[in-house]
């Protein structure tokens, strides 16, 4: 196969920066996330008074701290793949770096958060909200795991469609946190 | 004037961090629920608009992709609003 065609051979998804494997991913994660975020809106329209009290028990603050820290990672990732594309390879890889201490961070504030309500006695199973709340930033919180994991990854095979492959992934984990964060912790 | 790649990436994160802290805010003042659930949903909404085009670069991908992800974008952010406004007006 020639390359123009190989480069076609992923019809529409061709046309998305990265590897079109990526956004197969990418688009499967969205609906899956799509639906938590709808079954945890559902839920809290049949039972709001139980999702208000759940809600004033979160640390809306540090559900805060944690989106800054979130899209101040992918910044610095977008910034990872401007670098590239202009030859600042070294530059390309400090930024990469920088995005990934970042997604350690928000591991460790979700921990701690995680930690605070075990010590509060609450769980999984404690009602409705917080099992859904533990479904949903669980989840998430195991795709910022995955997402750190390909940064590493393509900070070592650092060619420009690879930054662009393993950033579009960081970048998708980013925007389902940003919907995620207000509709459990803001809206009431 | 064109924006260069980087300017335009670091101008959406500073929208970013401003309406992430707006809305912070905006939740915590309690002005009244569905106002104050849809300024806070908007802002998300706007949020991952700028995700989309600036970080994800569907700015310069065919308008289908950007109309299905936007789609997607603006479900996930209006249906709570519209399932929180139901639940409100059935007391």
């Amino acid at each position: 196969m020639v390359a123009g065609q190989e480069e076609r051979s992923w019809g529409a998804l061709s046309d998305l920066p990265g590897h079109p494997m990526m956004w197969v991913l990418i688009l499967t994660e969205v609906v899956t996330f799509g639906l938590l975020l709808l079954t945890f809106a559902g839920a809290r329209a049949v039972q709001p008074a139980l999702f208000a009290v759940g809600q004033a028990q979160l640390d809306a603050t540090l559900g805060g701290m944690n989106t800054v820290v979130l899209v101040t990672s992918g910044w610095l990732a977008a910034l990872a793949v401007e670098a590239r594309a202009t030859g600042g390879r070294l530059r390309a890889r400090i930024l990469l770096a920088a995005a990934i201490c970042l997604g350690l961070v928000f591991i460790a504030v979700k921990v701690i958060e995680y930690v605070a309500k075990a010590r509060l006695g609450i769980g999984m199973d404690t009602d409705t909200f917080f099992t859904l709340y533990f479904l949903l930033t669980g989840f998430h919180l195991l795709h910022v795991v995955m997402g750190v994991a390909i940064l590493a990854l393509v900070a070592v095979h650092d060619s420009l469609d690879n930054l662009k492959t393993g950033t579009a992934f960081w970048h998708m984990v980013d925007l389902v946190w940003v919907v995620m964060y207000p509709l459990i912790y803001l809206v009431g | 004037m064109t924006r260069s790649p980087s300017n335009r990436i670091t101008r959406a994160w500073l929208l970013l961090v401003l309406l992430t802290l707006f809305s912070l805010g905006a939740g915590r003042v309690g002005i009244g629920g569905l106002v104050a659930n849809a300024v806070v949903l908007a802002a998300a909404f706007a949020k991952g608009r700028w995700m989309l085009m600036d970080f994800l670069k569907l700015r310069g991908t065919p308008p289908g992709w950007r109309a299905l992800f936007l789609s997607w974008l603006m479900m996930v952010t209006a249906l709570p609003w519209c399932a929180a406004a139901v639940s409100a007006l059935r007391g």
